[in-house]
């Protein structure tokens, strides 16, 4: 059976990776650090003549593939419990584990909708349809579930739910118009147009959101891997990361 | 199993039954149409309806996203009109199923009404019947066999149904997770034994549809 | 005739064929006998008096209702035309029983009518205790009085037979064919019947329209039309057996004498153009009588001396291929052959009555 899905995984896994990218770093990498992510390898890959190849998805998801066997270097989640349960496993090399960023929780709304002002009013009848990460594989699905817990709001608005596979799911659901709410990170919320935040979690509402970066063990370039993480724990990628709006906690420059 | 599991299947069915109420009107016009017209931009419809046959169903459920959702054509009337929202909700299930299982009934039922002999509808006429009565009588009836082998193929494709119904219904449990939905949300949390245990659920009853409706077409004279 | 109750005149083309082409066909009450070969386009033209095939242009007109009228745009579709439908293969409705097939068109009466209505028609047509019978358990003879039956329950205005003995086998057909005659006569509703065996037309129809290559060549009573055919089409067609071309002599006092071969014959002068020059004589071979001895006066004036070629024997009759100068075939039955004791090679007496003799002229 698990060998069964592994071989199953990797098929899929290799299908979506261009073959012809032959010596080159594989980064799984948590769904809401698509854009910033992207652009630091960029830059990355000018310095240092590597290429990176990333595959952004919910880090529950990330977590599966690596466990089935899947060949990544990297491994950034945006839930500490998705390493925590990877290190366990002995999946994760010791030592290199670190959290980088923090982020913001959001509450969006489709653009042109009527506003929200408050995670009260997401329980009046005008809010049908809730966009949230799925619990189960989704970190920022968890975050606002403990927010909303935490606000005892969990109860009214649970029947309302709609899980999405991602924070980007959740993201293109409210873009739509599709739902009538949404909870991402600021950061996402931040590279749309089609939404607007309606409330930002102040931190004592939400549970702390955290981003561990790993090493993960076994992998195919850990000399390459290493020097990009490195590259990642820098003031130079720390500066994009900021643009983008996350809140970076393990810069050694930061104040 | 347990009663979620339970209550999973029954929802499937119950869902795949609905389908059947969109899918048999359709259908049998569609067929009839078909089987029995000639005319110009014929081979137009024939097409169309055989597309979600082959097309990616994603591809059909991202186009029954656009019709249906809260700012599309269809959608955004029943929003406006009645309140009524499809995305997210089991209607949407409903409609995903019923498109995606369309073209295999009409391709069966279609075959069905060709293999009539027009020559006992003809005389029907003679005797006073109108068309609708020609078909309730003569045509459906001698095509019976065929039309129900369609109507199980369509029925078990509606409860295997995935990419279109996760697209437009998304995998609300208790609300719009069917049997297919819920496999592959248990591969993802990787809950072996519960996507065990629902697959073989799915594929029992998939053997038993498929099983009735092909032994329902050879027995055809 | 009978007063007409239909006229029409239409064509139909075929993709590949030659078509159809109804030149003002009048068909009055009473049976009518379609009666061509097969192919003769007899069921196409069935069919487009009951509205189950277009016409390409024309017009068909029943009592005073318009059926179709290609310039005026009118269809009146089947349903609306009253008319009973027999098709050659009956086409009984396989999935509905006896009773089924035959209350099928009495939908609209209600339900005790109907009833009353299939039970009367069951037991005048010798169906009883079928009702709840399958057609496929149904013997040939039986389908065709189901047919016949769920045709003439509504009382339709016309009926529509095509080739209704065809599908039975040789005994049955010929033991039917006197039912059919009778069934219909009490009927009483104006038929149009198909057929291309012109013992079925003699038998079943008081008119008959004769069609040949798809168009309809002769109507008017069948005797008529048997004993007279107008030309040489129809009279092939009918199946007359003896047909010589001749030199016409001389036409006096209503008697015209013809010269076939090297044999004189005498013929009635009615139809006969003046001043025609040629004339085929056609003779059927059941109006040949033959004799042995001379010495007997009789009537015929037709007296030929003849040497039997061949006998055939075809049931309870025998064929006799004549030499009299020209090949002349006679009819007789079994019997009579074995009275006169006829065998090949032997000399008798061919007597053919002047009235018998039809003459159709030609120009050679």
């Amino acid at each position: 059976m698990k060998t069964v899905k592994i071989i199953i995984l990797m098929a899929t896994f290799w299908l979506t990776i261009h073959v012809s990218m032959a010596a080159s770093l594989t980064v799984f990498a948590a769904a809401s650090l698509t854009d910033s992510l992207k652009q630091i390898a960029a830059d990355y890959e000018k310095t240092s003549g590597d290429k990176i190849v990333f595959n952004f998805a919910a880090s529950g998801t990330l977590a599966r593939q690596i466990e089935a066997g899947a060949p990544a270097d990297i491994f950034f989640a945006a839930d500490e419990t998705k390493a925590d349960a990877l290190e366990k496993k002995g999946l994760l090399v010791n030592g290199t584990r670190k959290s980088v960023l923090g982020n913001t929780l959001v509450i969006v709304t489709p653009a042109g909708a009527p506003a929200i002002n408050s995670p009260a009013e997401l329980t009046n009848a005008a809010v049908q349809h809730i966009a949230l990460g799925e619990l189960k594989t989704v970190p920022c699905g968890t975050y606002a579930k403990a927010c909303l817990e935490k606000l005892q709001l969990w109860p009214a608005v649970e029947g309302k739910v709609v899980p999405c596979e991602s924070v980007r799911t959740v993201l293109a659901a409210v873009e739509s118009g599709n739902v009538d709410a949404g909870f991402v990170y600021k950061t996402d919320a931040a590279i749309s147009n089609k939404v607007k935040v309606a409330y930002e979690v102040p931190a004592a509402d939400a549970p702390k959101i955290s981003y561990p970066l790993a090493l993960v063990k076994d992998a195919p370039q850990p000399e390459a891997a290493g020097k990009f993480i490195a590259y990642l724990e820098s003031d130079a990628a720390a500066v994009v990361f900021k643009k983008f709006g996350f809140l970076v906690l393990s810069s050694p420059s930061t104040k | 199993m347990s009663g979620a599991e339970w209550q999973l299947v029954g929802f499937s069915l119950r869902m795949a039954l609905a389908s059947l109420l969109l899918i048999l009107p359709t259908g049998l016009a569609l067929a009839w149409w078909l089987a029995r017209t000639n005319w110009p931009g014929k081979a137009l419809v024939e097409t169309l309806v055989s597309l979600p046959l082959v097309l990616p169903p994603v591809v059909t459920g991202l186009l029954l996203l656009q019709l249906f959702g809260r700012r599309g054509p269809v959608g955004s009337w029943l929003h406006n009109t009645f309140n009524c929202d499809v995305v997210f909700t089991w209607r949407a299930v409903v409609i995903a199923l019923a498109a995606m299982s369309l073209p295999l009934f009409v391709r069966a039922a279609r075959t069905a009404f060709e293999e009539v002999d027009v020559k006992f509808e003809q005389l029907a006429r003679t005797l006073g019947a109108g068309e609708w009565r020609v078909f309730f009588t003569i045509t459906l009836p001698l095509a019976k066999r065929g039309v129900l082998a369609g109507t199980l193929l369509a029925f078990a494709r509606a409860l295997g149904e995935f990419g279109a119904t996760i697209m437009v219904a998304g995998n609300i449990p208790g609300r719009t997770t069917t049997l297919p939905v819920a496999i592959y949300q248990a591969v993802e949390n990787g809950e072996d034994a519960h996507a065990w245990t629902l697959a073989s659920v799915s594929a029992v009853i998939a053997f038993a549809a498929v099983f009735v409706s092909e032994r329902l077409q050879r027995q055809r004279k | 005739m009978k007063d007409v109750i239909l006229t029409a005149s239409f064509r139909k083309k075929f993709p590949g064929g030659p078509g159809i082409v109804a030149d003002d066909l009048h068909i009055g009450g009473g049976i009518t006998v379609l009666f061509g070969a097969s192919g003769s386009g007899k069921t196409t033209i069935l069919r487009c008096l009951a509205g189950l095939e277009t016409p390409d242009d024309g017009k068909i007109t029943f009592s005073n209702q318009v059926w179709f009228l290609k310039n005026g745009k009118v269809f009146l579709p089947p349903r609306k035309r009253e008319v009973g439908f027999v098709p050659q293969d009956y086409a009984l409705f396989p999935h509905l029983t006896v009773a089924g097939n035959i209350s099928y068109g009495l939908q609209e009466l209600p339900a005790n009518e109907r009833t009353a209505r299939v039970t009367e028609t069951l037991r005048w047509l010798g169906l009883d205790g079928l009702e709840h019978r399958l057609p496929h358990e149904l013997s040939g003879g039986q389908q065709q009085r189901v047919a016949l039956a769920r045709a003439v329950v509504r009382r339709p205005k016309l009926l529509l037979l095509d080739e209704p003995l065809a599908a039975l086998d040789t005994p049955t057909r010929l033991r039917l064919r006197g039912e059919l005659r009778q069934l219909l006569r009490q009927l009483g509703i104006p038929t149009i019947l198909v057929t291309h065996d012109r013992f079925e037309a003699l038998a079943l129809g008081d008119d008959v329209v004769v069609l040949h290559n798809g168009k309809n060549v002769q109507q008017g009573a069948t005797a008529e039309v048997f004993s007279r055919p107008v030309n040489l089409a129809v009279a092939e067609i009918t199946a007359v057996e003896t047909i010589q071309p001749g030199k016409v002599l001389q036409v006096h006092d209503g008697l015209a004498s013809i010269v076939v071969g090297s044999t004189q014959l005498t013929a009635l002068a009615e139809d006969l153009p003046v001043g025609v020059s040629h004339a085929y004589a056609c003779i059927r071979a059941e109006d040949v009588v033959l004799v042995r001895a001379d010495e007997v006066q009789s009537s015929p004036r037709n007296r030929l001396s003849a040497t039997v070629r061949v006998l055939v024997r075809d049931g309870p009759l025998v064929r006799a291929e004549l030499d009299c100068g020209f090949l002349l075939t006679a009819l007789l039955t079994e019997p009579a052959c074995l009275e006169l004791a006829l065998e090949e090679g032997d000399q008798v007496f061919a007597l053919v009555k002047a009235s018998q003799l039809h003459l159709i002229p030609f120009t050679p």
